[in-house]
């Protein structure tokens, strides 16, 4: 991968609004993040632009120093500030967002649940197929993005969730 | 507690056991129990468990989408709920999972005609229903299950290609409860439900035989089933256009953040979607309520 790839991902990634974007290429993996409710003071201060978040060199000297280049374009503070604090629960599929499993019972989680990871966090409505999403992540939850009944796209996100 | 499986059912289980694949192992009934979904649920959540059928005599707490009750008498209906794993299809096993709902209309659709030969009309996604009556509905509910060992080894190397967001573990499953609910005998409904509900027996006029239905069901679930898992996803998506007259042609509206939108249907796409002819746009619809005028 050459730096003219990599411009073409961030393209990509800003042409397309991903929140999020991570790939693994021939011993290089790279993870760009956008901003996450302005928790990461730096990446907030970016606006939109992707913050790339903990690339993982894993040996070979050109991966190395393509992943420092690639964070001295977009960022140039500290990256790792966001990956550390919090984590964000996006939706893997278009439908309508439900806090309940039904109307009227308690919600999955608030703003300020502990939750545990497996545990389900919302309830996803597509073609009549009640999706459960689960937490990835043992934490709490510091946002929730979407009201309930509202429909949300692809990679919309959901929750975040401060990790443990 | 479960009970055993009352004699007409065990009988035309048997009988039929050679057309139902996967389906049917184990076979778990209750005479009462709140709700067949929450113990197909309880148990896709334990374990692997494709196939499992949950059916009671009676539900007292039958659940239709978003809390709406599924009026659940002993004796006459059927209420039953299948743990299947269309993810584990040969090929787009998301698209496979996206379309099991309507894939069980079809099913249930082609096994009251096969067993009455009533013409059931299906309404997106997978309503059942008769000159507007509803006759059957179906809820689907999609849970993380882990995997038995044995059933790790079919997961493919691609698995770890999912979008991050929707990252599974890899000793996971999506998992699908299916459940569904026909009116099969005379009804006492409540006066809410007498004008847009009824059953076999008030169609045909005749009593119907539910175990003989529940088997047909369960084959034909079967059969719709070994489609999604063989990627035969035009000959489900042809069945069900061909089922559901409304999805052309019809009038509807829904509510979006935007307001009340209203449009005319154009059929489905391949994923299941419902597409509506707004002005000189198609709107392509995945979840919430409709209403056919």
């Amino acid at each position: 991968m050459d730096l003219d790839q990599l411009k073409q991902i961030l393209d990509l990634v800003r042409d397309y609004g991903l929140s999020e974007f991570e790939i693994d290429h021939e011993g290089l993996r790279l993870k760009v993040r956008k901003d996450v409710a302005g928790v990461a003071p730096a990446a907030s201060a970016a606006g939109s632009a992707p913050a790339i978040v903990a690339p993982l060199p894993t040996g070979s000297a050109s991966a190395g120093s393509l992943a420092a280049a690639v964070q001295g374009t977009a960022e140039p503070t500290k990256p790792g500030d966001a990956e550390i604090e919090l984590e964000v629960v996006k939706s893997p599929i278009v439908g309508t967002f439900y806090r309940s499993p039904e109307p009227g019972a308690p919600s999955f989680v608030d703003v300020g649940s502990t939750v545990k990871k497996g545990q389900v966090l919302c309830i996803i409505e597509a073609m009549k197929l009640m999706n459960e999403i689960d937490s990835e992540y043992d934490g709490e939850i510091v946002n929730i993005y979407v009201e309930n009944g509202q429909p949300v796209q692809y990679g919309e996100r959901l929750f975040a969730i401060r990790m443990r | 507690m479960p009970d055993p499986l009352p004699r007409e059912f065990a009988e035309a289980l048997e009988s039929s056991r050679h057309r139902l694949g996967r389906l049917g192992s184990p076979v778990v009934f209750f005479s009462t129990i709140e709700s067949t979904n929450d113990i197909a649920s309880a148990s896709a959540r334990a374990g692997d468990c494709e196939g499992a059928v949950v059916i009671a005599d009676r539900q007292t707490a039958g659940r239709g989408r978003r809390g709406h009750a599924w009026f659940s008498p002993a004796g006459s209906g059927l209420y039953v709920s299948i743990v299947l794993t269309p993810a584990r299809a040969r090929v787009e096993g998301d698209r496979a999972t996206t379309l099991l709902p309507l894939a069980a209309g079809v099913a249930l659709a082609e096994a009251i005609d096969r067993m009455t030969a009533l013409r059931v009309d299906i309404k997106w996604p997978n309503d059942l229903l008769v000159a507007r009556r509803k006759l059957g509905g179906i809820l689907a509910e999609a849970v993380s299950a882990p995997l038995a060992p044995a059933a790790c080894e079919k997961l493919e190397p691609e698995a770890k290609l999912t979008p991050t967001g929707a990252a599974r573990e890899l000793n996971t499953v999506d998992t699908v409860v299916v459940g569904y609910g026909i009116n099969v005998g005379p009804m006492a409904y409540p006066p809410e439900l007498s004008d847009r509900a009824t059953s076999l027996a008030l169609e045909l006029k005749r009593p119907v035989a539910r175990a003989q239905l529940w088997v047909e069901t369960l084959a034909a679930m079967s059969r719709r089933y070994e489609d999604l898992l063989e990627g035969r996803f035009d000959a489900i998506l042809d069945a069900w256009r061909e089922r559901a007259p409304a999805s052309r042609g019809a009038c509807v509206t829904w509510n979006t953040p935007e307001g009340l939108q209203a449009g005319v249907t154009e059929g489905i796409d391949s994923r299941g979607a419902l597409l509506v002819r707004v002005g000189d746009c198609t709107e392509r619809i995945v979840a919430g309520e409709i209403n056919w005028l």
